[in-house]
């Protein structure tokens, strides 16, 4: 059984689980490129290699060399975190064959849930419900999908097969308007992927993404820790995160719950998984995708079932039985998850790097912060602008955003721009207390500069202090200039009067 | 001195008549304003009202983050503003050079003076960022009308360091 761990990765989840592992007694291989020698994770870890360049493809992504150094230090295992390498079936494969052991799944789990075709009817012969569509039945012409969209029923999306970044989508709510918009499809695809292919999905109006953490032993257990609700996106990106989702109900729960298992199970999984749900306003919910690893937004689910999830991904790896059955699992009070990015949300939240000249992270009952930096730290151009992840807890929910405010207002972080802002306003607002949000929020319904009330009064003290900097920096300025005017000590003085007197 | 604050379309007139005291709007208040944190945060106890916040130089004032809202404040003192009011038509602005900071970063030396004449290409501030120094150049001649960092400040990109007239 392996006694230490190599941790493929950077960042605030290198620092989380070499955490985790110490706990554990286990000890740590830490790996960093050229512009992450001064990281936390280096520090942490209780040895340290370099892989190379600041880019992540001749460092992160390198991995032959984490295998080297794996084998060369004796790590037994290998966990690869999120990002990089983590949802990678070839690299499960090679540490397998390298003699050790991957803390995640198996590389079959993983092939089959990264395929999104066959993850689709995977699941589907399961029970699992899917988003109605025409994804994995191969390349259909344009009148065999104008023939199957009315089974699939309006309004529907038009997706081209090798697509990302919406290149290719059309939104399609008249039957007859579907001719043209596939042709129209079809041409932006081709140009965009060299690849005309498209494919039919339903269209969920006002969709929430619920997901649910599951654990998986090698005995043949598999656990759900319920949900989370991540619907508070900005292009596809979660900002926040929080478990419970105020949409959910204890029947509804339980139902979502054991069909993710089923997913879960359905591809032999092993470890920690998290099955995405598209929900849809009448409560009708579709599998989305398996992400096949440990999540950004893990920690929401930790501070409310009590568990430590990657201890408990060790323990897996290690062989061991799950210690909990379903029914030891519950959910207590509220987590909320802020993401701080570095990015400016006054100026399109373009990402901001640069030297973090000062830190002061929130503290107190109920706050967690896992961050990868600290004051002195340069934000690089090369990874994500992932600063650090300000989690609480509180009995309510109504207590967490109260919590989470708190904790937003602390935080000090200067070098650097960050969207704590933006959390903020977020916090502020109306439609996110009432808890009435959805995945289109944040683009379609949210301003930064949203008239809120007791603003005037803040102008007033933001006046003052704008006025006192100004004053304070001319002074200042000034005094440079009148320096010299009295170079001599007070002695010397004396002594010049004296003599002038004799 | 006095100075006069436009934040939107609201106005505030804020004299400040010692370190200890300012009239805002007429209203006198007891002031104790620090930096601490290094520059840019800033606390102020104000009447015993403690607040904090970012405040951030640029061009026509400053941008100051309080809890959560970023306030644009334009400022202008009693100089200034005589200045643009007799000359309405002329922008005081013209033939002034205002030199930014590039990137964010460290000042090693400011090695000029107010008042002190400038030829083009002469040095103006040294600025170290992301491990080098940065000789800071005047694209123009002139005179240093306003010097508005020393040696020591770290600032932010686009920040106002020096004023050309």
């Amino acid at each position: 059984m392996f006694k230490k761990v190599l941790i493929a990765n950077r960042g605030e989840i290198a620092v989380r689980i070499i955490r985790a592992c110490h706990e554990l007694g286990l000890s740590t291989v830490a790996v960093y490129s050229e512009a992450d020698r001064p990281a936390l994770h280096v520090r942490y870890a209780d040895e340290a290699y370099l892989l190379g360049p600041s880019a992540a493809r001749e460092s992160y992504l390198r991995a032959d060399k984490l295998i080297d150094i794996a084998k060369r230090t004796n790590a037994g295992a290998i966990h690869p975190g999120y990002g990089f390498l983590a949802e990678r079936e070839d690299f499960a494969l090679a540490v397998q064959d390298a003699g050790l052991n991957f803390i995640g799944p198996r590389p079959s789990a993983i092939a089959a849930m990264g395929d999104k075709a066959v993850a689709r009817a995977t699941v589907t012969a399961a029970g699992v419900p899917v988003v109605p569509g025409t994804e994995g039945e191969g390349n259909l012409c344009d009148d065999e999908l104008i023939a199957i969209a009315p089974k699939i029923g309006f309004p529907l999306l038009i997706k081209a097969t090798a697509g990302g970044g919406g290149k290719g989508m059309r939104e399609v709510n008249d039957p007859k308007d579907l001719p043209g918009l596939i042709t129209a499809a079809r041409r932006e695809a081709e140009s965009a992927f060299g690849d005309d292919n498209v494919y039919l999905e339903k269209l969920i109006v006002d969709a929430r993404h619920i997901e649910f953490q599951i654990l998986a032993d090698d005995h043949g257990n598999v656990i759900h820790l319920g949900e989370r609700e991540c619907s508070l996106q900005r292009r596809h990106q979660k900002l926040l995160e929080e478990s419970p989702s105020t949409f959910l109900d204890d029947e509804m729960r339980m139902r979502m719950g054991e069909l993710a298992c089923t997913a879960a199970r359905s591809v032999d999984y092993l470890n920690a998984g998290t099955i995405e749900f598209l929900v849809d306003k009448e409560k009708n919910f579709y599998f989305l995708e398996m992400n096949t690893r440990l999540q950004v937004e893990h920690p929401v689910t930790e501070l409310v079932t009590g568990l430590d999830i990657v201890t408990e991904q060790i323990r897996i790896a290690r062989g061991r039985k799950l210690r909990y059955a379903q029914e030891d699992v519950h959910l207590n009070g509220w987590a909320i998850e802020c993401r701080i990015n570095a990015e400016d949300p006054y100026n399109q939240f373009l990402p901001s790097t640069g030297l973090l000249t000062q830190v002061i992270p929130p503290t107190g009952p109920g706050v967690r912060v896992d961050t990868g930096v600290y004051s002195g730290f340069e934000i690089s151009p090369y990874y994500d602008s992932l600063i650090s992840k300000l989690i609480v807890w509180g009995e309510t929910r109504g207590a967490a955003i109260l919590r989470m405010r708190r904790a937003l207002e602390e935080y000090r972080i200067t070098g650097v721009k960050t969207n704590i802002p933006f959390h903020q306003n977020i916090m502020d607002s109306h439609r996110f207390i009432a808890g009435n949000y959805d995945t289109r929020f944040v683009e379609e319904r949210f301003s930064m500069d949203e008239a809120q009330e007791g603003k005037e009064a803040e102008a007033h003290i933001a006046a003052i202090m704008a006025v006192l900097v100004a004053h304070r920096q001319t002074q200042e300025a000034s005094q440079i200039v009148r320096r010299g005017e009295r170079d001599a000590s007070n002695w010397k003085w004396v002594g010049r009067w004296e003599r002038m007197q004799r | 001195m006095k100075y006069f604050a436009t934040i939107e379309d609201q106005n505030f007139e804020i004299e400040i008549s010692s370190d200890r005291e300012l009239i805002a709007d007429g209203v006198r208040l007891s002031v104790d304003f620090q930096s601490v944190m290094g520059r840019p945060v800033y606390s102020l106890l104000l009447n015993g009202r403690s607040y904090e916040a970012y405040v951030y130089p640029t061009e026509s004032g400053m941008e100051v983050l309080l809890q959560g809202d970023l306030h644009q404040v334009d400022i202008e003192d009693e100089r200034q503003r005589r200045l643009r009011k007799a000359s309405t038509s002329v922008k005081v602005q013209s033939g002034e050079f205002q030199l930014k900071a590039p990137m964010p970063g460290l000042v090693i030396s400011v090695p000029i003076e107010e008042g002190q004449g400038i030829e083009e290409g002469q040095n103006l501030i040294v600025l170290e960022s992301m491990k080098m120094q940065n000789e800071l150049k005047s694209p123009c001649t002139g005179t240093v009308t306003r010097i508005r960092v020393k040696t020591g400040d770290s600032v932010e990109k686009n920040e106002v360091l020096v004023i050309l007239g």
